[in-house]
């Protein structure tokens, strides 16, 4: 199968004044399959959402990207291609459907903008409407598409911003922990609308979110992301059932769950690491419980069993 | 025993705007619990289900508008300010933003001995207690220099509960106390509150949209939505045995399941074929996109008794053995015998198959009698869309009788194959790139490949095409259209449904779901009209032509000569010609509506045969379905 997405050697640094401050992400590499969804999972700050951000051509003006993000038949995305990419061939849906939305306009008129960017004439944009909005599972169109975001709920807000990230019929959409505001039965619902859709339309997803449940509900592969970069990347059956990263590991152990006896959860000990400039080898080393010397060596993401790894002492 | 540290009794609150007195917001209702000394009692539920508000009440933070607060055995209505704040040193709070709960400006030691104040410790003791404290949560004196900016959020965390225990509290609200926080942090949060409680005997009132970490915790549990508490009990017990929808709902909102909710070893590409056509035909609306296909609001009375005819008793073993979901038999009317098998129940809805498109010859019967529809007229006339297709000079009629002349495989098992492809186009399988065909498109692009309407060629596609026809001449959806001409006048009592690809068109081969007594009645309908005893749908004369069969100089095929000499397909149904001149619906995997006008026989059968198509199979449904039908002669 063809790959929608491939990205070798990402890496992103925030710099000022020509002084590298921090560089967030540190050498990601990627791929996914026409029609399948792969999900990012990872804490604060571990790059999820720059990762997204840096596909869309969307990163803050000092940020600077190195490595190459290529898009199927497209070739590789710069910053003179991405403004016809964008919401054509790739769209993104975010995480908080009330602020994604413009307060003061109607979601007919920001559909309408969104539209007609996408060269759809008006009378176009009046027919397809109702029939997208349908397809995301709402009903009384007419009186949403009159509406303000205000008066919508967040679950409606969030099918309205699928529709709309879905007007161009995208391959690859990008999801940015689209169920982290909602509650838990709407965010279910949410899921499995995104997976219709996808089964329907045929898109590839990437999946970012913190929440292990979620990502591992819709997403065919998963890879764990730590102070930007992957430890660990798989099936999602591999890496939620024979996890072999010790960070995998403890995140999977951290989830409280009714099917564990009450008691100790197992922590990791200590904190993501905020800054990883300056620093040397595996970044997970000073939260490690199998940290060696070797570990001050940069381990690399090699394939390990079922899953790819990147630790020395499990891939040893 | 001992006495509970907190007892809420039939707390309402109710919130009245201001400017408008007669626009009442009634946030709580009714909610009772007690706390023991050492519990922890968890309340769950969504926002805006009246968790923080009943907590506000019960630590005295919002008034109540009615029912009783004691904490530590004494109403708290009934005690003066000074006895209010004493009993308040004896309560803690954790809120949700740990940053935001910290007072940026003050450095962590003055955060913690604030707690403190008016406390009768000297100036050394209350140090020596604040390190003591910070050290309980985990951190170390350096951090008490610091300012909130200088910690992280987990920390920020740990310092408001050094906070909370401060003034030694016996009981705790945590009110989202790790919605903030990453997993991992969270974590660390949950097993330091589990040792602080253990270690100092507290108790907890926590509050958590988070059903996993309510689970975790806590002894008890309540769950709220809308104010009103649905469940209330052991943790263990309403989350092994949950009995409220609601709370099924929630804790079916955490099932990890690697793709949707769908049983395990189903496939997109065979969920037609055995073993998960037993669940996936009963479930169909679970895994694509339906439309609903409205009943009658007086439902066509069914004298259904779940009765069962001893004479067919005996052919349980055959029954089994031929897959059977469920069997319905209607003689002279009545249902004499009904049989349902594995998770089927009379309400349950069991995919048609092709059996649908019996559904529709019936539609166009009607609509050809109420001249909307006129069958000689051609595809192109109907559709513009349709003009380069293949189809564009087929008859409507040729459509009925399947005598369009067009390249269509109708091979199950060939991914290949244009019904697979249909299947595809229609979203009963995964499509394999993005294009996203659908229905029409795909029916725009089959070609023909001899003359229309001389030789017979069982082609799902032309119903499809059929149902297309009606929708753009109606200018309704095909799921309205049946329940107005079919599903309403004939009686239903259920909802049927019918699958539709992404852009709402109906698959009409065989996408429609309904009950088997629904089936029975419709079948029963088609019978009366037949005897002239009915024509709520068609009249006498449609049936006396469907009966009739097609024109016998269409050319049949062997396999329909093999089954019935001198039979054939006329207006969507089989039409068997012999000394019985039953007709019949039939879809593939054991799908059957039987009418025997001699011996005033409907037979509906549901199956999940491990197979499409098998001439054992059908040859053995036959005989059983004469066999039935000469019990009743």
């Amino acid at each position: 199968m063809s790959n929608v997405l491939d990205i070798k050697g990402l890496k992103v640094d925030f710099v000022i004044k020509g002084k590298k401050i921090s560089s967030p992400i540190r050498g990601i590499d990627l791929s996914i399959n026409a029609g399948e969804t792969h999900g990012i999972v990872g804490e604060t700050g571990c790059g999820k959402s720059l990762t997204a951000l840096a596909i869309m051509g969307m990163l803050p003006a000092n940020a600077v990207r190195t490595g190459s993000i290529s898009l199927g038949a497209t070739g590789d995305l710069t910053s003179s291609n991405i403004r016809q990419i964008r919401g054509n061939s790739i769209s993104m849906i975010f995480q908080n459907p009330h602020s994604a939305f413009n307060p003061v306009f109607t979601i007919e008129q920001q559909l309408l903008y969104v539209a007609k960017a996408k060269g759809f004439s008006s009378e176009e944009s009046h027919a397809l409407f109702p029939e997208r909005l349908k397809q995301v599972g709402l009903v009384e169109i007419q009186r949403i598409l009159k509406s303000y975001p205000h008066e919508l709920s967040g679950g409606m807000l969030q099918r309205c911003m699928i529709a709309m990230a879905l007007l161009s019929r995208p391959k690859l959409l990008i999801a940015d922990e689209p169920t982290t505001a909602l509650d838990a039965t709407i965010g279910g619902q949410v899921l499995a609308l995104l997976k219709r859709l996808q089964r329907e339309q045929g898109f590839a997803m990437l999946f970012i979110s913190h929440d292990v449940t979620a990502v591992s509900r819709v997403s065919e592969r998963i890879a764990v992301l730590y102070a930007g970069k992957i430890v660990e990347d798989g099936a999602t059956a591999d890496v939620l059932g024979d996890p072999q990263h010790p960070y995998t590991k403890g995140l999977l152990g951290a989830i409280p769950s009714r099917n564990k006896a009450r008691g100790t959860l197992a922590a990791i000990p200590g904190t993501v690491p905020s800054n990883t400039l300056g620093l040397i080898g595996c970044a997970f080393k000073s939260r490690c419980q199998l940290a060696v010397p070797h570990c001050d060596e940069e381990p690399i993401l090699s394939s390990h069993g079922h899953t790819s790894v990147a630790c020395w002492e499990v891939s040893k | 025993m001992t006495k509970p540290v907190l007892e809420i009794i039939n707390v309402s609150k109710e919130f009245v705007n201001e400017r408008n007195k007669s626009e009442v917001t009634y946030a709580v209702q009714g909610v009772s619990f007690t706390i023991s000394p050492g519990e922890v009692f968890g309340l769950v539920g969504e926002s805006g289900s009246g968790k923080t508000t009943i907590a506000r009440c019960a630590f005295g933070i919002t008034p109540a508008t009615s029912g009783q607060i004691k904490i530590f055995g004494e109403d708290i209505s009934s005690l003066s300010s000074a006895q209010r704040k004493k009993s308040r040193k004896r309560l803690g709070f954790v809120f949700q933003d740990p940053v935001a709960s910290l007072n940026p400006r003050m450095s962590i030691f003055e955060v913690i001995s604030e707690g403190l104040i008016g406390s009768p410790l000297s100036k050394n003791e209350i140090r020596s207690r604040v390190e003591y404290l910070i050290e309980k949560v985990g951190l170390t004196k350096e951090h008490l220099t610091r300012r909130r900016h200088e910690l992280s959020g987990g920390q920020c965390q740990r310092v408001a509960i050094a906070r909370a225990l401060a003034s030694e509290p016996e009981l705790i609200l945590l009110d989202e106390p790790t919605s903030s926080l990453d997993l991992s942090v969270q974590a660390q949060i949950l097993n330091l509150l589990e040792d602080l409680r253990k270690e100092l005997n507290l108790s907890y009132l926590i509050i958590s949209h988070n059903l996993e970490v309510i689970a975790h915790i806590s002894d008890r549990m309540a769950v709220m939505s809308q104010g009103v508490v649905v469940e209330a009990g052991t943790t263990a017990q309403i989350m092994t045995n949950p009995q409220h929808e609601f709370t099924k709902t929630l804790i079916g909102a955490y099932e990890t399941s690697s793709k949707s909710d769908l049983p395990e070893g189903f496939d997109w590409e065979n969920w037609q074929s055995a073993p998960t056509n037993r669940w996936a035909y009963q479930h169909v609306s679970e895994f694509i996109t339906t439309q609903n296909i409205s009943p009658a609001k007086t439902p066509t009375p069914l004298n259904a008794k779940m009765s069962h005819d001893p004479r067919l008793d005996q052919e349980e073993e055959l029954l089994e053995s031929l897959y059977t979901d469920a069997l319905l038999v209607m003689n002279r009317g009545v249902l004499v015998d009904e049989r349902y098998y594995g998770d089927m129940k009379p309400q349950s809805v069991h995919l048609l198959q092709s059996v649908s498109k019996s559904l529709l010859g019936v539609l166009y019967g009607t609509l050809i009698e109420k001249n909307v529809i006129d069958p000689s007229r051609t595809v192109e006339n109907y559709l513009p869309e349709m003009l380069s297709s293949g189809y564009a000079t087929a008859t409507v009629q040729n459509l009925l009788d399947m005598t369009a002349a067009v390249d269509f495989s109708e091979d199950y098992d060939d991914p290949n194959s244009e019904i697979s492809q249909l299947d595809r186009a229609s979203g009963w399988r995964i499509s394999s790139s993005a294009n996203d065909l659908g229905i029409r498109k795909f029916l725009t692009t089959v070609k023909q490949n001899g003359v229309h309407g001389e030789q017979f060629q069982y082609c799902s596609a032309n119903t499809d095409l059929l149902a297309w026809i009606v929708e753009s001449v109606l200018g309704k959806s095909y799921s309205e259209i049946l329940s107005e001409f079919i599903w309403q006048p004939v009686g239903a009592s259920q909802s049927a449904n019918v699958t539709v690809d992404h852009a709402g068109h109906a698959l009409a081969n065989g996408g429609i779901s309904t009950t088997g007594r629904d089936l029975a009645l419709f079948g029963q309908e088609i019978l009366d009209t037949y005897l002239g005893k009915s024509s709520r749908l068609v009249s006498h004369a449609w049936a006396k032509s469907t009966f009739g069969g097609a024109d016998p100089a269409i050319k049949s095929v062997d396999y329909l000569q093999a089954m019935h000499p001198g039979g054939s397909y006329h207006n969507q149904w089989w039409v068997t010609k012999s000394s019985h001149q039953e007709i019949y619906a039939v879809g593939i995997y054991g799908q059957y509506i039987w009418i025997d006008p001699t011996t005033e026989t409907v037979i509906v059968k549901f199956s999940t045969l491990p197979s499409a198509l098998s001439a054992k199979y059908s040859a053995e449904h036959i005989a059983l379905f004469r066999k039935i039908s000469n019990l009743f002669s």
